[in-house]
This record gives C-alpha cells, structure tokens and sequence, in this order.
C-alpha cells in the first residue's frame, strides 16, 4: 500500500515521535534516580559529616573501582586494538568470549571467581606468594569489578579504534612508524574520545557493582554492599542515604569526564 | 489513511500493555497461588513442603529465600507482602513484624547448632564433639562466622561461644573462638558461609544442622548443653547474654533454644491459600518432611497472637 501524505506531514511526525520517545526513556531512567536523590540526598550528604563508615566505603569503591578501570585500560586497549583491526586469530570467537561474563548472573560470577581464584585453587596458591586473597579483601573487590565491568570496556574501546580509518597508521608507517608506534601517535589519540567514554562506562559499572563483589568480599564493605547491609539491618531510611550520596558523589567524575570527553580531546573533529 | 494506521497501532499497543498488566494481576487474584518467603536455613526444606503441596492442590507456589531479617523488612520497608513468611527466629517476628505487619505467627520447629566442615578442611581428620573448640583455635584453622548484626545464625554463634565458655570451664574462651574470625570471614547470612566452605576458604563454620546436612557438609553435633536445640537447657542457655555493638545502638541478645517462626502476615494477597499451606506444613505430612530434613517440627505448632484463622486454630486444638 502507497500513501502520499505531504513529506512535510510525515517529517514531523517522525520528529515528535524521535523526542516523545527519547522523552519516555530519559523520564524512565531519571525517575527513580530523582525519586532517590530527593528523597535521601540531603539526608545522605548530612551523614557524610559523622558516618566514618560510610565515609570508608564510598572512598574504597573509588579506589578500587579507579584501579580496576586502570588495570583494564592498560591491558584491554591493547586487546581491543587487536580485536578492532583483525589481527587476533578466531576474532570472532574471542569477541564472543568476552561477552559472556555480561552473561553471568553476578553472584554466579562472584562463585566462578572464587572457584577459580580461591585458596583452594591453583591460582589462588600463586596470588597467595604474593600475599594476596580473594576473599574478604581489596584483590577480591577489584577482580569482581574488573570481571563484571572489563567486557564493556573492551567492546566500547573496539568499536572506538574501529571508527579510526587504518589507513593513517599505514601513512604513520611510510613515514617511518614501527606498528606499535603508529598505533600509538594516531589511533590512540583519534580513538580517544571513544576511549575515554569507554572507561567512564567502565568506572561507573564497577561503582554499582553488589552480587559478586559480596561474594567475594562482605568486609571491608564498598558502597553498594554497605547500603544492603543497612537495609537489612536498620531499614530503607538507613540504605538510601548511602545510595544517594554514591551518586551525587559519582555525578562529579562522570560530568567531569563526559565534560573531557565533549571538549574535542586529541583533535578528532566533534562529531 | 497512515494516521489510521497509527492509531491502530498505537490502540494495539496500549492494548497489549493492558494485557501484559493484566497477566500477573489476573494471577494475583487467583486463589491457587501461594507466595512463600523463608529463612535461608528453611529453604531447602521449605521447597520440599511446597512441591508436595502444589502436586497435591494444583496450587502455584512461588519461594523467596534470604537472611531472615532481610525478608522481614521486605514487609515493613519496601510493602511486598508474601502470604507465608517462614523465619529461622521467631523473635524477628515481635521485634519486626507484629503488631503492623502480621498480628500472629506460630513457633512450628526447632534446629540446632553444629560444627561443620568438609573433608578437606583443616583437621577433619580429628575433630570430634569433645575436641571441637580446640581444633577452632588452632592457628591455622579458617573459622567463618555471620555477622551478629545481620542473621540469628550470627548472634547464636556467639552465644554458643559464650556457653562453651562456662561449659567446659575454659575463661577466656569465648573471646578467643570469636576472635578466630576477622573482619574479612565474617558474612552476611550463614548460605553465604557455606559456599566459602565448600570453595575451600574456610576450614570450619558453625551452623545450623539443618544447613549442614541440605549442603551435605561434614558437621560434629555440639553437647545439647550448648547447641541451643534443647527445650529442657533453656534456663542454662539464658546464661550467654550477646550484645552486638551496631551503628547506632547495642543490642543484647540472651541465649534462648531456636525455634522457627511462621505466619501469615497482614494484608497478604492470598492469606486463605497461605494459611492452608500453613496447615498442611505443620501438619504430620509437613512435620515428616521437615524432619527428614534435619528440621526440628513441634509436634504441635504454639500461636502467639489473637487473630490466627480460626481453621488453623481449630485444626491444631
């Protein structure tokens, strides 16, 4: 069937129907944020000033989510590099691979994790010459973040190197670049923007973390898992004020960092 | 004509958003539905209780397990309201629940504290209800514990501690077990306990019984005069008094025999499907199953409150 209703008509159809449904979806995920912040924000900020245990948990979910998004920085850039350019053998396979921890229920991903990497495991008798547990502390916290959150990264930051055309690395090259050089001075600036988002996503993935980061680790107690302790233990009204000033708190590195992001890092024209 | 188009569609969507609406509402208000919260230490025999029921009455039952406090503020906190609540101390029900939660519950079982462990841990080998502290305070034995904060099982640990203490005449050793454990072994809930043990990072726990043996761990029964399962030591348990420093206040806790709480809680969405659930539960069919699963039943459910369905109360005279 053929209609022949003006263009004009169905132009601004198709407008009010893009901005009624971005409306709908921003209103769905704002809602309860808002519901949260102003129902127990003031409240959360209040209890900044005389609640050192929460003081404690909102600074090691910094620390630790800091670290597990630097550790995979440095070690999934490269990966993603590879991945992005075809230079992995069974790439797809590979990519595949990386999706599954997304997969996993957390808490599965937190039994998984001790499995493999508790004392009873060869790699934990190899952690524990280094002094190192997964269990009960700061190891097992980053490792469950880095294990939940790593993937998000590494497919963000692919497709952010795949949008920067080979072909200036190959002019790199010509001019006398080894490959690892080349990658270095112009992908990675070009891709940084990308890069960047990556990690913001990343950084504030391992902040929300819970199932497999209490598995692994109840005590000391990040953020999230402070707020399920006080809901259990003292009710709604003592959880959400550790939940609200988690994210007012993090609103501050993510506008930051989108703000970063925005202001055109590296030269890449803004899009 | 592409307006019309649009309208249907949009009529449609809402239509089938209805529906979608509609579904969990409409199973809400069938009467063959019966929503059961219940104790981590309950669930395995709780879920044996309702598949048994459900064969029987076509009933569709659906079971929530956590920390027995946890379920208890999912009632007053966030209003999800089951129709049968199943919790390993039946103080959580006074201290939470009754009266603007539930009106009455009834004590339906016991349970009791052991030391349990697998065959790899530290010591297996040896340890036996005679030498059991001993082998909790040798140095290189892994002891976990809950948090006394946040389950029974945490605060009854101690307790069991404490009565060990006076038992075998040791001062001094109540603080040493409880010191056995640091920070970083200490869980929320006793589930999460045993999966530490069975991955090998702790050596020993203590738990209830009924846990121990739904997880096919090893356990050592401890002297009745200590593991909290004896009605005739109740006066010799009251002895251990537990106080439990929290954020903003202490609260002490005396030693008591466990007994499991249940009840139908107020304004529960299917309260006649719950309450013959109840029935059949603490019933012969429902005690034997919950025997064979290490659980305690009384031979005779105690009411406490003076609401219980009159069919419940009659049923158990």
């Amino acid at each position: 069937m053929t209609t022949h209703a003006p263009v004009r008509v169905s132009h601004r159809a198709a407008t009010a129907g893009v901005v009624a449904g971005s409306l709908l979806l921003l209103l769905l995920l704002a809602l309860p944020i808002a519901t949260l912040v102003l129902r127990s924000g003031l409240a959360g900020l209040g209890q900044l000033g005389v609640d050192a245990e929460l003081r404690g948990a909102l600074w090691l979910t910094a620390q630790t989510a800091t670290l597990a998004t630097l550790i995979t920085v440095v070690l999934g850039t490269p990966l993603a590099y590879l991945l992005a350019r075809d230079k992995l053998p069974a790439a797809p396979i590979v990519g595949a691979l990386l999706d599954l921890p997304l997969l996993l229920p957390h808490p599965v991903a937190g039994m998984a994790l001790l499995l493999a990497f508790g004392r009873a495991s060869p790699a934990g008798v190899a952690l524990a010459a280094f002094g190192l547990a997964v269990v009960g502390s700061r190891t097992g916290i980053v490792l469950a973040m880095l294990f939940v959150a790593a993937p998000l990264y590494v497919s963000a930051a692919r497709e952010a190197i795949a949008r920067v055309d080979p072909r200036y690395e190959s002019v790199a090259r010509t001019l006398g670049d080894s490959s690892v050089r080349a990658a270095w001075r112009v992908t990675r600036p070009l891709a940084g923007r990308g890069l960047l988002a990556a990690a913001v996503v990343m950084w504030a993935r391992s902040v929300s973390e819970f199932g497999a980061i209490v598995i692994l680790t109840y005590n000391p107690k990040v953020a999230s898992v402070l707020s399920y302790d006080r809901f259990t233990g003292e009710g709604l009204d003592a959880a959400l004020p550790v939940a609200a000033v988690l994210v007012i708190l993090a609103l501050v590195p993510l506008l930051v960092l989108r703000t970063l992001r925005a202001s055109a890092v590296s030269g890449e024209p803004a899009r | 004509m592409r307006r019309l188009r649009a309208l249907a569609a949009l009529a449609l969507l809402t239509a089938s958003a209805r529906s979608a609406e509609a579904a969990p509402l409409g199973a809400r208000a069938s009467a063959d539905t019966v929503v059961v919260y219940a104790a981590a230490s309950l669930a395995v025999p709780i879920r044996a209780a309702l598949d048994t029921f459900a064969r029987r009455t076509g009933t569709v039952v659906l079971q929530e397990n956590g920390a027995s406090l946890e379920l208890a503020r999912r009632i007053t906190e966030l209003h999800r309201v089951p129709d049968v609540i199943a919790l390993a101390d039946e103080e959580v029900f006074p201290k939470l629940l009754v009266p603007r939660a539930a009106s009455w519950y009834a004590r339906f079982a016991r349970n009791r504290m052991v030391l349990a462990y697998t065959s790899r841990s530290d010591g297996a080998a040896g340890v036996t209800s005679a030498n059991w502290y001993r082998v909790l305070l040798r140095p290189e034995v892994r002891v976990g514990r809950s948090d006394p904060a946040m389950a029974p099982v945490g605060y009854r640990t101690l307790a069991v501690y404490r009565l060990a203490e006076r038992f075998y005449r040791a001062p001094g050793l109540a603080a040493h077990l409880e010191a056995r454990t640091p920070l970083a072994l200490i869980r929320p809930n006793a589930s999460e306990l045993v999966a530490l043990l069975q991955a090998g990072e702790l050596d020993y726990i203590v738990d209830y019984e009924s846990l121990a043996r739904a997880n096919h761990l090893r356990y050592v029964r401890l002297p009745m005069e200590i593991d909290l399962g004896d009605p005739a030591h109740a006066a010799q348990y009251a002895r251990a008094s537990v106080r439990v420093a929290r954020r903003t206040d202490t609260v002490t806790y005396t030693g008591a025999p466990i007994v499991y709480g249940i009840g139908v809680p107020r304004g529960a969405p299917h309260a006649a499907a719950g309450a013959r659930f109840l029935a059949f539960l603490l019933g012969p069919d429902g005690r034997a199953l919950l025997g064979a699963h290490a659980i305690d039943a009384l031979s005779r459910p105690e009411f406490v409150g003076d609401s219980v369905p009159a069919a419940l109360r009659s049923a158990f005279r």
